[in-house]
């Protein structure tokens, strides 16, 4: 099982997979305030980052993997807007 | 090979055989909806396997089919023949590549090409076209006003930058996840990514975004867009799977907004909400190690080498964290040329950022590592790793490589042989040492290792029965498409496909039977309008049936149709010289259809691919040979031919009748064997230079082993000769030995070495008392 959540850090190892959605959900509902260590993590899934995303928990540590926090580090430091363009007629 | 993939070949073939078992059934039945689900379900998880691997040919292929089969469980199309041919086909593919993937770890060259084809063939089936995927796609669709608004300044400017240069041009990507997107496997942000190159992604709520409270994780609420300078075909590629979920925009030159004169830094967001809170305290995260790490991290990042194009996308990332590092920690941004550094790392000189970063680090109060916090950690894992194996449940059914049940199985006949040993034993307790006693102790035990060596080898043996529905299967196919090609109508009937045999035995049949069946198709079966003419139903049957006989398998091949000519064949053999006229007029109609199994014997007049060959029959007397088996033909003319095929049920230990000769043991297979018997001097007749003797009526030829093995004749003529009577080939023969001994199982060892050539021997087994027992090859010798 990839993420590890003791605590108050989920640590996220390797790959990790959307099954981990629900303990994730489920410390970050519980946690006061929780802390994500994604250092070793390799592979996030849309469903991990998502729950990222709209809980902002604490992010100790981004990930060694430099193509992962290339594209991670800027989506979990910057606010989500709400999507203000329509969706074009098709 | 991975591991994945070494369980991904074996179970796709099984899903392709039962894909393909099901549409056969399919095409007689097409209104079968369970038949249909199958068929869906296998094509379907199969696709699902394969999209693990990097088969993109393979599985858009399956996907075709899976396409086509939900049309047909939706009851939008139904399979006709045409359809079936046509997923077979693709099915057929699929295997190929699977056997090329087992071969050399990955599919031929040729593979996207025949893949595309095929697929589109398949999809042009599809009920209205809407299910052509590549149709759905928005192909002229323009770009919505401020849709560019949701990048940033600087991911703007880059991709200015990138069109500035007279480049490729730029591709828009909105792709809006269905909500159930993850129960389909699909992973959009990773989709998104795999565009190569990317030059900015962005993230956003598609509605007001749930509270976590109420939110359920496996709903997709994101919509994500990006920027590529990817060619479109390129991108519709990437996201075959959900392009109905994605609409592509060519993004027009002067849609970009011009390079704006202000200070990008002003730009910059103000950090988001957490980040704020972690900036309320900034103190603890300076002294948390985090800045340091992150630092450190940004450190390596910059440091590592790339292509321009990665550098360029990596200075922003950089640039952007760092920006918002220093907001967090309350430093002025301003105060560090981040921009200029930015600049020159996308050029390929990361130098100016490393040393900013240098001079950030050197800023942070120096903290102590939380290596405790990973020790913990540690402890979890393999607390973890324990109850997963306690939860990891046994499976009850075992995949065996076929190696260890071989070694299994020799090592018991080994013990088969070697418990042989123990009469010798009690024999030589009794008459060396004298006791009786201990002699019948030794008989004793050795009735209970003997009944438990049996035991041990009937299960050993149980292990490796297969049912003839191995071999069986394939035929529903061959029959299909062969009478198809030739225009006839023919029904295959199968019976006791679950009579088992050893596997060695079932794998040996395989192309026998194909050269039958094909036989029976090609040359057996008539031509619906002669099958009406001879008041035949129109459609013929062929029968396969298996069933067990004592110890022998028995596989039974028949047709209904026109049977074997005798008169044609007796023409056919002397016109090929295989025999001359007067034999060939004396033999009978029986004897005559036989002949079809000599070498070089073909009735069909011209060489088709299906069969007649002139090699057919004598192939499969041969392989059924091998297998010590026997072929007998029986045939009426214009009421059919039944090929009777009778197999040893197992190969591994073999049964042999021990004889004397001149004080020599040899041993004589027992399944040639048909009878002992003694036969007075008076009785052996004389044929000009042969002997003969008259067993039930018929006349056998006499053979002295001694005269056969060149050992020296006895002196005087018994009053009584011991006579083994065997059938070797279709004759049955006398063999004069000195005595007849016990039978015995022995491993049979093929000669090998320098004996490899020695004619008249099947092989040499040894024997409980240490002495090799040569065994005669009969059919050799004589």
């Amino acid at each position: 099982m990839p993420v590890i959540c003791n605590k108050s850090t989920a640590r996220f190892e390797e790959v990790c997979s959307i099954e981990e959605a629900l303990p994730l959900l489920e410390f970050l509902k519980m946690t006061k305030a929780p802390k994500v260590d994604l250092r070793h993590c390799s592979y996030l899934p849309t469903a991990l980052l998502q729950l990222l995303l709209l809980a902002r928990p604490h992010i100790t540590a981004y990930p060694e993997d430099a193509k992962l926090a290339g594209w991670l580090t800027p989506m979990l430091q910057n606010r989500l807007e709400r999507d203000c363009v329509p969706i074009a007629a098709s | 090979m991975t591991t994945l993939m070494q369980r991904f070949i074996p179970e796709s073939r099984e899903y392709l055989e039962s894909a393909a078992s099901g549409l056969l059934r399919l095409e007689r039945d097409p209104t079968d909806q369970g038949l249909v689900n199958e068929v869906f379900r296998a094509v379907h998880t199969l696709k699902g396997a394969s999209g693990l691997f990097e088969l993109p040919g393979l599985t858009r292929l399956l996907h075709a089919a899976e396409d086509l089969l939900g049309a047909a469980r939706e009851n939008q199309l139904t399979l006709d023949s045409a359809i079936v041919d046509l997923l077979l086909d693709a099915l057929d593919r699929v295997g190929h590549w699977v056997d090329e993937l087992e071969r050399s770890g990955g599919l031929p060259m040729d593979a996207e090409g025949v893949s595309a084809e095929l697929s589109r063939k398949l999809r042009a089936l599809l009920p209205e076209c809407e299910g052509s995927a590549e149709a759905v796609s928005a192909v002229s669709q323009i770009l919505p006003p401020g849709w560019l608004d949701n990048f940033t300044e600087t991911e703007i400017q880059s991709a200015i930058a990138i069109l500035g240069e007279g480049g490729p041009s730029l591709l828009a990507i909105d792709y809006l996840p269905n909500d159930d997107c993850f129960y389909r496997g699909e992973d959009p942000v990773n989709l998104l990514l795999q565009l190569d190159p990317v030059v900015a992604v962005k993230l956003a709520w598609h509605n007001h975004p749930v509270p976590l409270a109420e939110l359920d994780p496996f709903r997709c609420q994101l919509r994500l867009r990006a920027l590529t300078t990817m060619t479109k075909e390129a991108a519709e590629g990437l996201f075959r799977y959900v392009i109905d979920q994605v609409t592509l925009y060519p993004v027009p030159a002067d849609a970009l907004r011009p390079p704006v004169a202000a200070d990008p830094r002003t730009d910059i967001e103000p950090a988001s909400a957490p980040l704020a809170a972690i900036r309320a305290t900034s103190a603890p995260l300076a002294n948390s190690g985090m800045a340091g790490r992150l630092l450190a991290g940004q450190r390596r990042i910059a440091a590592m080498p790339g292509d321009p194009e990665t550098l360029r996308r990596r200075s922003v990332a950089l640039v952007a964290t760092l920006t918002n590092l220093m907001h967090s920690l309350d430093w002025s941004a301003l105060e560090f040329d981040l921009d200029g550094a930015g600049l020159a790392a996308a050029g390929g000189t990361p130098a100016p950022l490393l040393a900013l970063i240098d001079l950030l680090q050197a800023r942070l109060p120096v903290t102590a590592d939380q290596s405790p916090l990973a020790m913990t950690a540690d402890k979890d894992i393999g607390g973890l790793v324990a109850t997963g194996i306690e939860l990891r449940k046994s499976s009850r059914m075992l995949k065996v490589d076929q190696a260890k049940v071989d070694s299994l199985m020799t090592l018991i006949a080994e013990l088969v042989v070697s418990k042989n040993s123990l009469p010798f034993l009690a024999k030589r307790a009794e008459d060396v040492y004298g006791s009786r006693e201990m002699g019948r102790e030794i008989k004793d035990q050795y009735a209970v290792i003997d009944r438990l060596a049996q035991e041990m080898q009937r299960a050993i043996l149980d292990v490796r029965m297969l049912p003839v529905t191995e071999v069986f299967e394939r035929f529903p196919r061959l029959v299909r498409d062969l009478s198809r090609k030739l225009g006839k109508q023919i029904e295959l009937r199968m019976q006791g496909e679950d009579t088992a045999a050893d596997k060695n035995i079932i794998e040996a049949l395989g192309d026998p039977l194909i050269h039958l069946v094909r036989n029976a198709i090609d040359h057996g079966v008539e031509m619906p309008a002669q099958r009406l003419a001879a008041g035949k139903p129109e459609c013929a049957t062929i029968l396969l049936a298996a069933f067990q006989d004592g110890d022998q398998v028995v596989i039974e091949v028949s047709d209904d149709g026109k049977g074997i000519d005798p008169a044609v064949i007796r023409a056919k053999a002397v016109e090929k010289g295989l025999i001359d006229a007067a034999r060939a007029q004396s033999l009978s109609d029986q004897d005559a259809a036989n002949l079809i199994f000599l070498p070089g014997f073909s009735t069909a007049s011209e060489v088709s691919d299906l069969s007649g060959r002139g090699v057919g029959m004598d192939v499969v007397r041969t392989a059924i040979d091998k297998i010590n088996g026997q072929v007998t033909l029986t045939s009426r003319q214009g009421e059919g031919t039944l090929i009777r095929l009778s197999l040893p049920l197992s190969m591994a230990v073999t049964r042999v009748m021990m004889v004397e000769i001149d004080g020599e043991l040899f041993g004589v297979p027992m399944d040639g064997v048909l009878a002992t018997v003694r036969i007075a001097a008076t009785q052996i007749h004389h044929i000009k230079n042969a002997e003969t003797f008259v067993l039930r009526d018929s006349i056998v030829p006499l053979v002295r082993l001694r005269a056969l093995l060149d050992l020296p004749m006895q002196g005087e003529q018994a009053a009584e000769e011991a006579v083994l009577v065997a059938r070797v080939g279709a004759h049955t023969v006398g063999l004069v030995v000195d005595r007849f001994r016990e039978g015995m199982d022995v491993i049979l060892k093929p000669m090998d070495g320098l004996l490899a050539g020695l004619k008249g021997y099947a092989g040499s087994a040894m024997l409980g008392d240490g002495r090799v027992l040569l065994v005669l090859n009969l059919k050799e010798l004589l």
